[in-house]
């Protein structure tokens, strides 16, 4: 018993003193790491912020701050923005967009349509490598677009490409895409990274989904998925002297932070697309925006309901301030759009049933489509794909109310908001599309014959089908503008959807950057990072 | 001791069975699938051969038991599969998060305790003089401010005024850089920590209040041992029980608490790995991390219970 005693009195002893150990080293571990902390954020953040900046500079390693992450490597199957910029800087295409949306050549020299705009012919240019040291040649694009067009690829482009009956190689620098019908915005698709050239080894080896080789400034050096993506200067570049030695795009999983990276000068660049975190950043960064090649929608499918009737869209399309959107979804950072928001052929950005709100106007449609007290109707948004929606939804609901429309709105979670928009499954839905200088590219898939997206768009006409078609075979841009036109003032008269506006993106630089020019495609908009310097 | 050890072992894997079930349930709940998630609208571009083609690589279409098979019986042979997203093994991205994590965890459960124990005994030794009305105070706004808003606002303030922001600069392991490591850890170990010293706390001013004026304790005092040893080797341990129980239960929710800091942070642990995956429907990734989860938070439980044991031997029977 005794002993048991003792026993027990030892253990409580060794108990006492390992809970003695435990708090001083716990109480010694908080202090020296409050103390670190301390002083880092004290005095020593001074030192610690040249040294980084000197660090930076030396070793030229330029950190690109973004919420999102690079998903994937393979060109050909990303859909992510970030995936497109990231891989923009390794991989190349035929023919590219320059700052102003004209298509320039790029891995093309020169371009040429024949046989009734049936055959398009490219010359390649010389003197091209990939990383590898590999030279760049037609048997590589023969290559690249048959991978593409390949469905197990599941290339997200690819219908982009559907009139593509065969490419085939007429001499070592040179390709011809055999068409089946004339299709002149088969040149717009191919500025996409989904139509990168790769090399014909590689795609024969299959290790381009895990080993990027490109024939683009930059070259791949590591990956480390949901947290970085590493590029390194090519040293086969063909397009002149890439000034930085290497870019890591860092995975900052909130604006505010990216805005707290720039700060501290941890990141030199900050993509955003908040405008209230922009404004709130001190007077030493650099911003530079430009208007995102995306536009807000409230689609609508015009098809069953009070939505079938022309009228009752034209009294919504009235009844609707964009402006007001603007300001209140984005701060009023874009622009009120039409069908066509950018490049040549770019409509008014106003509605021409409604140029702006008309409450009498839009009482006159509903008394027209007999619904003179108004309607009742449901839309579905998400802020998980597009946080402005709520902000959207308010105020139109709002404004439609000022009108008597009643708007239910549904804020979904985004991939229920992406099954039911695919499916067609809504009255109206807030959308953020993708733009693009071809109205082809724009709307054939939703408006022409044989469109995937025919069912989300929820509007049917062979009006609107024969503009695209007519439009797509039109060879020059004199030719394209009054067919164009006539689609923008079909789809807005018609009010098939409302066009709402186009918001700014913007990309945030810390003081030592400098030469850092932000281009408006996703596929070229990091690309200014060839020629940017840090001091 | 030993078969109290498998009974708690073998409750844990049957608990963790029904965990792996849940998770896989609910996922295959969730609207959409791989292919929705990984391409948002643009999956409706593809044409019907190309959605055939991911149907297969995605294996979409699979009976649930198939699935559930498959990935349980590649689980228990130690293969954790392969992310779907990113076309790499779900161990090499779990093996790279996971000791950021638990670093994370230890540290801010370090700071944690050290807040709770420190505040909770000087707070009850002095009721409501200084020392407990900053105790409390920290307590009061441990437990009322979120984490998310104390991380935010000190990255914010950290960046803003002195331009310190060192987790944003790529996380870095201690054995590479232990002084960066530590600075990129303390705070969100710091932000975490709050929360637990308030809870930690509450309970070790209360349990201490409870056997301050026990006889043992005065027997102690009139043995004329020092006040010293007294309030550390008599009275902290009669109370720690309620203090251990409180840590235990702390741990538990500081696993999840770690998803918010990580993100906040940019810390790249399993929290921000578990929120990437669930937003690409990476089934195979969040399943394993669930499971990680699960079993840290089942596994601290079964600790806490031994621990019981060990400091106060009455409840061994």
């Amino acid at each position: 018993m005794g002993g048991r005693r003792q026993s027990n009195a030892v253990r409580a002893g060794a108990r006492t003193k390992l809970l003695r150990v435990a708090v001083a080293a716990g109480a010694a571990a908080a202090a020296v790491t409050a103390g670190i902390g301390a002083s880092s954020a004290g005095a020593a953040s001074r030192v610690d912020r040249v040294d980084r900046v000197h660090r930076t500079a030396a070793t030229r390693t330029f950190v690109v701050a973004d919420t999102s992450s690079v998903e994937k490597l393979d060109p050909d199957v990303v859909t992510n923005f970030l995936d497109f910029q990231a891989l923009g800087l390794i991989y190349q295409q035929l023919v590219q967009y320059n700052a102003k949306l004209q298509l320039k050549p790029e891995l093309a020299t020169s371009w040429s349509y024949s046989d009734g705009n049936k055959v398009l012919t490219f010359q390649l240019r010389k003197g091209v490598r990939f990383d590898d040291g590999e030279p760049f040649n037609a048997a590589d694009v023969v290559a690249s677009i048959d991978r593409a067009l390949t469905p197990k690829t599941a290339d997200a482009s690819a219908s982009f490409l559907s009139s593509v009956k065969k490419v085939v190689a007429t001499g070592t620098y040179a390709v011809e895409f055999e068409l089946s019908h004339p299709d002149n915005s088969i040149l717009t698709g191919l500025t996409s990274v989904n139509f990168s050239m790769l090399p014909e080894a590689g795609i024969k080896a299959g290790n381009l989904a895990t080993e990027p080789d490109g024939t683009g400034p930059f070259e791949f050096s590591s990956w480390s998925p949901n947290n970085s993506f590493v590029v390194k200067r090519n040293p086969h570049y063909w397009g002149g002297k890439v000034t930085l030695a290497s870019v890591k795009i860092e995975t900052v999983p909130t604006e505010q932070s990216i805005a707290s990276a720039l700060e501290a000068n941890t990141a030199q660049l900050g993509l955003l697309t908040t405008p209230q975190v922009v404004d709130g950043l001190p007077s030493g960064l650099t911003r530079h925006k430009v208007l995102g090649l995306a536009y807000r929608a409230l689609m609508l499918q015009d098809e069953h309901g009070p939505l079938a009737n022309v009228d009752n869209r034209r009294a919504i399309s009235c009844a609707i301030t964009r402006h007001q959107v603007l300001q209140d979804a984005v701060f009023g950072d874009g622009r009120p759009v039409g069908p066509v928001p950018i490049g040549a052929f770019a409509s008014k950005p106003v509605s021409v049933v409604c140029p702006t709100q008309n409450l009498k106007k839009a009482k006159a449609y509903l008394k027209k489509a007999g619904d003179p007290h108004g309607f009742t109707f449901s839309a579905i948004a998400s802020d998980a794909e597009d946080p402005t929606d709520s902000a959207q939804a308010t105020v139109v609901q709002s404004e439609l109310s000022q009108a008597g429309i009643k708007m239910n709105v549904q804020n979904l979670a985004g991939t229920a908001y992406v099954q039911d928009w695919l499916a067609g499954k809504f009255q109206a839905a807030f959308a953020e599309n993708g733009a693009n200088p071809s109205p082809y590219v724009m709307y054939g898939r939703y408006f022409g014959a044989g469109g995937n997206l025919a069912v989300p768009a929820g509007y049917h006409s062979s009006t609107l089908q024969k503009l695209l078609a007519k439009g797509d075979a039109a060879s020059t841009t004199a030719q394209q503008k009054p067919i164009w036109k006539k689609l923008s003032a079909t789809l807005t008269t018609q009010a098939v959807w409302v066009w709402l506006f186009s918001a700014y993106n913007y990309a945030v630089t810390t003081s030592g950057v400098h030469g850092f020019q932000f281009e408006p495609t996703t596929t070229t908009s990091l690309i200014g990072l060839r020629t940017t310097k840090l001091s | 001791m030993v078969m109290q050890v498998a009974r708690r072992v073998s409750s844990m894997i049957v608990t963790l069975f029904g965990v792996s079930i849940i998770i896989f349930l609910i996922l295959r709940l969730l609207p959409g699938n791989e292919v929705t998630a990984s391409l948002g609208v643009s999956a409706g571009l593809l044409s019907r051969a190309q959605l055939a083609a991911l149907d297969r690589y995605y294996g979409i279409g699979q009976p649930f038991y198939a699935q559930y098979g498959s990935w349980l019986g590649s689980v228990l042979t130690g293969n954790l599969g392969v992310s779907l997203a990113s076309r790499t093994s779900v161990a090499s991205l779990v093996g790279a998060a996971l000791p950021v994590t638990l670093e994370l965890a230890i540290a801010a459960m370090l700071i944690g305790e050290v807040i709770g124990v420190v505040f909770g005994v000087l707070g009850a030794l002095r009721p409501a003089k200084l020392l407990d009305d900053v105790g409390q105070g920290i307590s009061v706004f441990g437990l009322a401010v979120p984490t998310f808003v104390i991380g935010t606002g000190l990255v914010t303030f950290l960046a803003s005024v002195f331009h310190y922001f060192p987790s944003s600069q790529g996380f870095v392991s201690i054995t590479v850089n232990p002084w960066l490591n530590i600075q990129q850890i303390f705070f969100p170990a710091l932000t975490l920590g709050l929360g637990i010293g308030a809870a930690v706390m509450r309970s070790t001013r209360t349990a201490m209040l409870e056997v301050i004026g026990l006889n043992f304790a005065r027997t102690a005092r009139g043995k004329g041992l020092s006040r010293r040893t007294v309030v550390w080797k008599h009275l902290l341990l009669a109370a720690l029980v309620p203090i251990v129980t409180m840590s235990g239960i702390q741990l538990g929710y500081l696993l999840g608490g770690t998803v918010v800091v990580e993100d906040i942070f940019v810390l790249p642990g399993l929290g921000r790995l578990l929120l990437t995956s669930i937003d690409n429907r990476d089934f195979a990734v969040v399943q394993s991390v669930t499971l990680i989860y699960a079993a840290g938070f089942v596994f601290v439980n079964m600790l806490v219970d031994l621990l019981y044991t060990w400091i106060d031997p009455r409840t061994r029977a």
